[in-house]
């Protein structure tokens, strides 16, 4: 495999993983053929190490507190996607009153993005993180779906 | 349960049933004395026919490395070596001795 190949590949891993293993592993690569399974089983080992870390990860720095957690980007990005939708609505009433549209103006459907949009996010952080420091986790999705709600109450409430 | 997935299987064996537990593959290609990561997959083919992925391989080595089994040599060549440990061993050692008592049990019922 050439060089330029096996470091792309290595490039794929998290920092802490290349930084202990990134230099033999990039040299172990040069040796192998270049084939597709080699391709795909490194790619594979790669995503792996980024989701469950062997080393630099937050669990094996045993700082699997709460506030670790709550930092994750993808445990803030929902609060944050929720909290912007719930601004989006109180300033909407705010200039525009409470009352209801015959049509979806550009606030409501940015509400909706917003609010569909962290979905996924959501899910990746549960699957992930859910396994690995459950009580912390919960605590992060307890606060997510209290801002959520936050979000939604008054779009429920106003019938906006 | 990761360390147990992405293993290349060669085509002209995948007919076969192969062994794939890469930190006790590892383990046991260690066990007859230090070697490089390219060395252990040579190592391990000849032994079980099974061929681990550069990924697969360097998966177990970390873990095995956290896990105080196998520890690194000084590198040679710009290969790094790995040996295992007493740990290594006697955790080899107990694997294997549950393995073949499985495997006596299950030959057993196959012959009954």
């Amino acid at each position: 495999m050439n060089r330029a190949i096996a470091r792309v590949l290595t490039s794929l891993y998290p920092r802490a993983w290349k930084d202990r293993y990134g230099a033999e592993f990039e040299v172990h690569l040069e040796a192998e053929s270049v084939d597709i399974s080699t391709a795909i089983n490194v790619i594979c080992s790669a995503v792996g190490e980024r989701l469950f870390p062997t080393i630099g990860g937050p669990m094996d720095q045993h700082s699997s507190s709460f506030g670790t957690v709550v930092r994750l980007p993808s445990a803030f990005i929902p609060m944050a996607m929720s909290l912007t939708a719930l601004a989006l609505v109180l300033i909407h009433i705010s200039v525009f009153g409470a009352a209801r549209e015959a049509d979806e103006g550009p606030t409501a459907h940015l509400w909706q993005i917003l609010m569909a949009g962290q979905l996924p996010v959501l899910a990746f952080f549960a699957i992930k993180w859910l396994p690995r420091a459950p009580r912390q986790t919960l605590y992060v999705i307890a606060l997510q779906a209290g801002a959520a709600l936050a979000s939604i109450a008054p779009v429920l409430f106003l019938k906006l | 349960m990761r360390s147990t997935q992405h293993v290349v299987v060669p085509k002209e064996k995948a007919v076969k049933e192969q062994y794939s537990d890469p930190p006790l593959l590892v383990l046991a290609s260690l066990a007859s004395g230090p070697k490089h990561g390219h060395a252990m997959i040579e190592d391990i083919a000849g032994m079980c026919g099974t061929r681990l992925g550069p990924g697969t391989l360097y998966g177990a080595i970390a873990r095995l490395e956290q896990q105080g089994l196998i520890v690194p040599l000084p590198p040679e060549e710009r290969r790094q070596p790995y040996r295992i440990t007493k740990e290594g061993m006697r955790i080899l050692g107990a694997k294997l001795a549950t393995l073949q008592q499985f495997a006596k049990a299950g030959l057993k019922r196959l012959e009954a």
